[in-house]
């Protein structure tokens, strides 16, 4: 007996230790010892009454490393900042043998407080100089930013004040680039602000330049001077009191050739994108481009992720990703104080790591919620580079700060009553209070298709730490990107990559551009090979106070050979250099290669199209979040509604737009030139009251022209309520319509939905209205209504007879009627929010749910369903609009996402309560604060964020005679996608492909001629915890080969649009797609 | 943890005296009204730990005090009046006193039971409680006399309990919170935490005596104009110029008064609660204070304790049923827009808007009751907020406390000045009521009938 119970350990042991063997040895970084290296420098950091956080509120951001060769030697050699102690520069002798010459080099240890250095080449002399920025007031003595000049032979002179920038104030990081295209480089000098932060000022307030500001400084080098001017007022860039910069890059983000910038500020203030007006100016277009940005963004990185030739932008936050350090920390602004922000003109702001991903330079979409990248803890220096040669480029984040100010106990429960403790030493004792925690940085593998895992750990790089800054850099000259990183308290990290024995193949490229921009700063360097192409920059500025080294080192994976090089230069022109095997060091001289034209990317000029002469003006009287404080999106701004038919009978498809509160609708008729003009029709304006939000032209009273269904909701009035009522409207076939007022019943509920066919086979329409949300319930059972038509137009309540007395149909957001079985007859298919795809067949007088195979976990958010043979195997298929996967809330059939909805304490008003799995957890989403709001009685249960943060289980926040009232609805799946019928009758799910993923789909349109499905979303209905989700064009594609295959529309690249809905419209002959947007315009989909 | 040394200090000391008493005469146990103070003091701790608002606190108060009292009504019904059938919405207890029964301990039980239920950090209370409660056995009660006390304070509390969970409290959890509006002049959350407005319905709390939230509605502030020529600027210049001309003694003045619960501090990052009592807090302090320093016994102490709490409740209904009608811009948000836009007040501004002054209407209903209760002429050291880093200061009557309270918030930059005159007549017009309508004197209770 002992023997088979020990025998199986004996196995695993063995196991565990050869596991162990294997891992150590496919560490692809070999952390190396200051003995080693020879690197002892160590940012050690000392506390006290005179500074400390209290008094200095960056007193843990901790210092830069930058990396670039200062002898010419072919190694790279290391600069560290210090913020209490010395800077140290280190002479790289080789073979990972470091020698620190600050001393000999003139690097002064100067006692100043240092925070960002950067290596570039200002004076045009061929060697690299060194900038370094300080703060001012802080240390022990004054700090103003440092330029050593390289003078050759490892000597340095401090020369800022002599190139007129040496600026004293608050610097955080200085960037070189030419902005300009003179051939010199340029100066962005990042700087930050030390006044409260935490007092909003008005957004414009960052028009008003402040000393304190960022700077540009335009080097004079071209012009035959010696040093800088101070530009910063006249090129349009921000320099107020506002700004908090962490971070900053520059790239030409949207594909014109010229270097832009993106500086990331801390705190209230907005990133900052500004584009190059190709003049010597700047225009700051964030909110063209980028829906989001991180709330406390830190330090920064733009680069190609994804081998598209665009640069991504990756900015880090705060966010823990440990789920019980996340729920016990500061997470997102409380709904009160985000929209305060938004009235003050703010941008929106998650507190997340933010990854842009760039759609061909029109416009960003945000993934890192898709991407899996979006949570690493307090963070500071996110760097883009490929770990391991593999191809692919992978994401490293410095993290750790050493006292953690957004622990939420001691923010509100540390402070207790202390009389007696002079002022001083309370400062200390907070300041001791603080909790501290040290883990380790995040190394983001990419997997292909934009998904990353962490895996620090099998890499060798999780050492715990507080880090900051950190490098890249190739510092034995071996093909691979060794990694540096500057530590508080403990001794800087220097790993050594050992990708030369993966096989993978590499290519090194340094470039030479005289007589000014010597390395050529600011170049974008493209190899193409194998049909693909890997694009880099060459930056000296990136991550955190960092920079990394002018020699750019690209994995290739298995790429043998290259086909050719492009190199951009930053002062315009481009020329294309003959390709080379890997596993070369290349230099490209400026030149030598072959000119070639650059060609900007073209703003589609598409021929002008009939604009359709009509704007939806949403008008939100409700506040939602007021109202329902846990509810997890709003229901208040649903429409615009549109309907096509041709009500004239002239053979043109005419439109039905219905508009919100207090916007009448209108019908436009097609003309024959493929206008659209307005037909009189003053009853709209009348009953202009009611929010629209879904229409629909049928033949409702057999008189053989089109009428109009429409449906109102908006969540604002009750149940009941008169301007809830549907409406229909019946037409004298020239395009006038007259409301029919008896024709339907009373009922009053926030409609989403009218399917329309002949259910009980008598020959005239009926209609399914379905209603997505009891008004200020969420999550409550809403009733949707099954009326049967009398044949002249008027509609009788049949769903109890159909449904039973006590159906549960549960809120839904989109139905449809259509035979799916081959029967002859309609089913009914419906789905909604917590919802599985619902099929009803109508027998006999009875409704009778099918639920065919295929369908059990299809519940999610469904909002929107089409019906179409999609893969042309006779069968209809089931195509379903989702909430998508760039979402905090992840759902799966093993780890469902969970609406309990209860009132849990008895006090009249429902709880929406969505429980979600975070690990093997399955905690409430919503933070302990918002529910307290809400459940004050929870508090008593769980007095400290601590122990609220070991809930695992809703049993742990409820007694579970409660939690077994509660109506518990499951998500399974939350991806958009086919539900394919089968020979058989069952369904199997095919998703969109990922970018379809990335924002809910709100629409889909199917047209059968072209057999071309138009897709639509994006939301910003979303609370402030999920966040607005807008990063998805309006999208065509068609099926083909068991996959889809995109269709590159007038759109494509523009993300903000939130489209409701999307009709297939023929205009003149052709067929298009019609896509309405809440509270904007109409777009043609084509 | 310093109050819990201290706790356990006098906890030691009175084991050692009674250490040496043979004989077990407990009827002296608790005789005037210190116990009742210590566990006052404890529920304020509570209080300012589970971070409840001002308005909050006076009904946590009211209730448990209440309690207390009817428990000294029940067991000496010849000198103390029930209030339970005075009150709104209360039905007189009918109770028979069991024998055997030693009545302040079951006074004390049914307060801490009260207490505990209205808050959230039930086991501060239970410690604090279970170690009086072994502390009261040393002195020598019997085991059958303290079960008897205990459930008798039980009977008692439950009563009160169930009076409470009708007052709308309950239901007020998930009214919709309160919507910020743009409209000139009106309120706007305020830096540094910008909170929402706090407990916008709250005249939908059933109130004591009061005939409806707005019986005593104040006269409105003076008409909101950005003008430099108007009466509104005018005032919110005084508020600023006060400040910045603020001598010594203003500023201890209103550093003293300041009672905020909930003082956010942040820097960069950093960000911590700093919490003081309430001003329903510092005024239930005064009335123990009060009731110590006029020799009461412990029935005169929860009657003054019980009569302050109810003054409160009242005052803090009426004045936020005036603060959500007028819903005034603070003088912080209005002297940023036009006056000084880096100007920041003394005090932390609190989040809820500005008319009428909380502090001044539930200062002035407070003294009026207590004069009634001890004489206007009282010579007042209120000790109230050492424990909180704050000196002693004196006063020669209840109004002239409540007249410093008052002025308090002007010195302190977060109130206009009319918002503190019509909120002291606000509160003596609620105390006025009170005395009118209820009493704790048997024989008056029979002529109000």
């Amino acid at each position: 007996m002992n023997k088979l119970v020990y025998w199986p350990l004996g196995i695993c042991l063995l196991f565990s230790s050869c596991k162990k063997e294997a891992e150590k040895e496919s560490n692809l970084f070999t952390l190396l010892s200051p003995e080693e290296t020879g690197v002892h420098f160590q940012n050690t950091l000392n506390s006290d009454s005179e500074l400390n956080i209290l008094e200095y509120l960056y007193f843990y951001n901790g210092g830069g490393v930058a990396a670039g060769d200062i002898n010419n030697d072919g190694l790279v050699d290391l600069f560290f900042t210090g913020n209490q102690v010395p800077n140290k520069l280190y002479l790289n002798k080789g073979n990972f043998q470091f020698e620190d010459i600050s001393e000999s080099a003139g690097i002064t240890a100067d006692g100043a407080w240092s925070t960002g250095v950067t290596f570039a080449d200002v004076n045009g002399d061929g060697l690299l100089d060194i900038y370094v920025c300080q703060v001012a007031e802080i240390g022990k003595t004054p700090g103003s930013n440092k330029l050593y000049l390289n003078l050759g032979q490892n000597k340095f002179k401090e020369s800022a004040e002599e190139y007129r920038v040496d600026f004293r104030g608050y610097s955080t990081h200085a960037l070189f680039f030419d902005y300009d295209r003179d051939g010199d480089l340029d100066l962005y000098l990042l700087n930050h602000n030390v006044k409260s932060p935490e007092v909003f000022a008005q957004a414009e307030k960052r028009t008003q330049a402040d000393p304190s500001g960022d700077k540009l400084f335009k080097n004079l080098l071209a012009e035959g001077k010696k040093g800088f001017v101070d530009v910063t007022e006249s090129v349009g860039i921000y320099s107020s009191i506002l700004g908090f910069g962490l971070g900053v890059a520059a790239e030409d983000f949207n594909g014109d050739g010229w270097l832009d910038l993106y500086v990331s500020n801390d705190f209230t203030e907005n990133d900052y994108l500004y584009l190059n007006n190709q003049d010597g100016t700047f225009r700051e277009a964030l909110q063209e481009l980028i829906t989001s940005t991180s709330r406390y963004s830190m330090g920064n990185d733009a680069a190609d992720l994804n081998g598209d030739g665009f640069p991504e932008i990756f900015t880090t936050d705060m966010l823990p990703e440990d789920p019980e350090i996340w729920m016990k920390s500061v997470g997102e602004d409380k709904a009160e104080v985000y929209q305060i922000k938004e009235r003050f003109g703010y941008a929106d702001q998650y507190v997340r790591n933010h990854l842009q991903l760039n759609r061909n330079g029109k416009g960003f979409s945000e993934i890192a919620l898709f991407s899996e990248v979006f949570a690493s803890d307090w963070s500071w220096s996110p760097l883009i580079f490929d770990f391991d040669n593999d191809g692919l480029m992978d994401i490293h984040v410095t993290n750790g700060i050493t006292k953690r100010p957004n622990d939420l106990d001691f923010i509100q429960y540390s402070q207790d009553v202390d009389a007696k403790t002079p002022m001083e030493e309370l400062r200390k004792k907070q300041i001791d209070m603080l909790p501290q925690l040290k883990i380790a940085n995040f190394a983001w593998r990419n997997q292909g298709d934009l998904r990353f895992s962490n895996e620090a750990k099998s890499l060798g790089l999780n050492q715990e730490s507080y880090s900051n800054g950190s490098t890249y850099a190739d510092l034995d000259n071996d093909g691979d990107l060794d990694l540096i990183i500057n530590n508080i308290d403990q001794p800087a990290f220097i790993y050594q990559n050992h990708s030369e024995k993966s096989g993978n193949h590499f290519l090194r490229i340094n470039l030479e551009s005289l007589p000014t921009n010597s390395f050529g700063i600011g170049s974008k360097v493209t190899l193409f090979a194998e049909n693909r192409q890997f694009a880099q920059r060459i930056s000296t500025s990136r991550g955190f106070q960092s920079g990394t080294s002018t020699t750019l080192v690209y994995g290739l994976g298995k790429v043998e050979k290259i086909d050719s090089i492009e190199v951009f230069w930053p002062e315009g022109e481009r020329e294309i250099f003959p390709g080379s095997p890997s596993n070369q060091s290349l230099l490209l001289q400026k030149g030598k290669g072959r000119p070639a034209a650059f060609l900007p990317i073209q703003g589609s000029n598409q021929p002008t199209f009939p604009t359709i002469p009509w704007k939806h003006q949403e008008k939100n009287e409700v506040d939602f979040i007021k109202r329902e404080y846990l509810a997890p999106k709003s229901f208040t701004q649903m429409g615009p509604a549109l309907a096509v038919g041709d009500v004239n009978g002239d053979g043109l498809e005419d439109v039905y737009l219905g508009g919100a509160r207090d916007q009448a609708g209108v019908v436009l008729l097609q003309q024959k030139n493929g206008e659209f003009l307005e037909a009189e029709n003053p009853i709209f304006q009348q009953l202009a009251k009611a929010e629209d939000v879904v229409a629909e032209f049928a033949d409702l009273n057999g008189d053989g022209f089109l009428d109009l269904f429409v449906g109102s909701g908006g969540n604002e009035n009750p149940s009941g309520d008169l301007y809830n009522f549907d409406r229909i409207f019946l037409g004298d076939g020239q395009g006038h319509f007259r409301f029919s007022m008896n024709s339907l019943p009373p009922i009053g509920e926030n409609t989403s939905t009218v399917a329309i066919a002949d259910v009980d086979q008598d020959g005239d329409l009926d209609l399914f209205i379905g209603s997505s949300v009891v008004t200020g319930d969420y999550g409550a059972n809403p009733k949707s209504s099954l009326l049967l038509n009398n044949g002249r137009g008027q509609f009788q309540d049949m769903t109890a007879y159909y449904f039973g007395q006590d159906v549960a149909l549960e809120m839904i957001n989109a139905s449809r009627f259509s035979d799916l079985n081959g029967d002859g007859k309609p089913e009914l298919i419906l789905s909604g929010d917590w919802n599985a795809l619902r099929v009803f067949t109508f027998e006999n007088g009875k409704a009778v749910e099918l639920s065919p195979k295929g369908l059990e976990f299809s519940a999610g958010w469904i909002q929107a369903l089409e019906i179409a043979d999609v893969d042309g195997n006779g069968k209809p298929d089931i195509l379903v609009g989702n909430l998508g996967l760039n979402s905090k809330l992840k759902a799966s059939r093993e780890k469902p996402v969970w609406l309990y909805h209860h009132d849990f304490d008895g006090n009249g008003q429902a709880d929406p309560l969505i429980f979600h799995h975070m690990g093997e957890k399955l905690v409430p989403f919503a933070t302990r604060d918002d529910l307290i709001r809400q459940i004050p009685g929870i508090k008593k249960k769980h007095t400290s964020y601590a122990e609220y943060a070991q809930i695992s289980k809703p049993e742990d926040l409820f007694p579970s005679e409660e939690l077994q009232k509660a109506r518990k609805l499951p998500a399974y799946e939350f991806r958009s996608g086919v539900y394919l019928q089968q020979e058989d009758g069952s369904f199997v799910f095919v998703a969109f492909p990922q970018e379809l993923q990335l924002s809910p789909v709100g629409a889909l349109a199917w047209e059968e001629t072209s057999k071309t499905l138009a897709l639509g979303g994006n939301s910003k209905d979303l609370r402030v915890d999920l966040g607005k989700s807008r990063n998805l064009s309006p999208t065509l594609l068609q099926w083909g080969a068991g996959s889809w295959d995109l269709i590159p529309n007038a759109l494509s690249g523009q993300i903000t649009p939130e489209i409701r809905v999307i009709r297939s419209i023929s205009v003149q002959g052709k067929q298009y797609f019609l896509g309405a947007e809440n509270n904007g315009s109409i777009y043609w989909i084509r | 943890m310093r109050t819990f040394k201290i706790t356990l200090k006098a906890f030691f000391l009175v084991l050692l005296a009674f250490a040496c008493q043979e004989k077990k005469d407990y009827s002296q146990a608790i005789s005037d009204g210190r116990y009742f103070h210590q566990a006052q003091k404890r529920i304020t701790e509570v209080i300012i730990h589970d971070i409840f608002s001002p308005p909050v606190a006076a009904r946590i108060y009211s209730y448990s005090s209440l309690a207390a009292y009817e428990v000294a009504a029940a067991t000496d019904p010849t000198h103390y009046a029930s209030l339970m059938g005075q009150l709104n919405g209360s039905e007189p207890i009918q109770v028979t006193v069991p024998e055997g029964i030693y009545p302040p301990l079951s006074a004390l039980a049914a307060y801490y039971q009260v207490g505990t239920a209205l808050i959230f950090s039930e086991k501060m209370m239970q410690e604090h409680r279970d170690k009086v409660f072994a502390e009261l056995k040393e002195k020598g009660i019997p085991d059958e006399v303290f079960e008897a006390s205990l459930a008798f304070g039980k009977e008692i509390a439950d009563h009160v309990i169930a009076y409470s969970k009708k007052d709308n409290y309950h239901q007020s959890r998930s009214f919709p919170k309160y919507t910020v509006v743009s409209d000139a002049g009106t309120w706007q959350p305020t830096p540094p935490a910008y909170m929402e407005a706090i407990e916008p319905h709250w005249n939908k709390i059933r109130t004591f005596v009061l005939d409806s939230a707005a019986q005593f509605k104040p006269l409105p502030p003076p008409p909101f104009s950005t003008d430099p020529n108007s009466e509104f600027f005018k005032l919110a210049k005084e508020v600023y110029e006060a400040d910045i001309n603020a001598t010594k003694e203003n500023k201890d003045i209103a550093m003293f008064w300041d009672c905020n619960p909930y003082k956010m501090n942040v820097k960069g990052h950093v960000m911590f609660a700093e919490k003081k009592i309430t001003p329903g807090g510092h005024w239930m302090s005064i009335a123990s204070i009060a009731a110590a320093g006029a020799g009461k016994d412990w029935k005169g102490t929860v009657e003054a304790l019980a009569l302050t709490g109810i003054s409160l409740n009242e005052a803090f209904i009426s004045c936020w049923d005036e603060k959500y009608r007028s819903k005034l811009i603070r003088p912080e948000t209005y002297i940023n827009q036009h006056i000084d836009e880096n100007w920041v007040p003394l005090l932390q501004t609190p989040p809820f808007p500005e008319h009428t002054s909380g502090h001044s209407v539930a200062s002035a209903a407070s003294a009026y009751t207590l004069a009634q209760l001890f004489g206007d002429e009282f010579h007042l050291v209120d000790s109230s907020e050492v424990d909180y880093g704050l000196p002693i200061r004196e006063f020669n009557s209840f109004t002239e406390a409540a007249k410093e309270a008052a002025i308090s918030r002007f010195y302190g930059g977060i109130h206009y000045r009319p918002a503190i005159e019509y909120g002291v007549t606000q509160g003596t017009q609620v105390g006025e009521l009170i005395w009118k309508k209820i009493s704790t004197k048997p024989d008056q209770v029979a002529m109000k009938k």
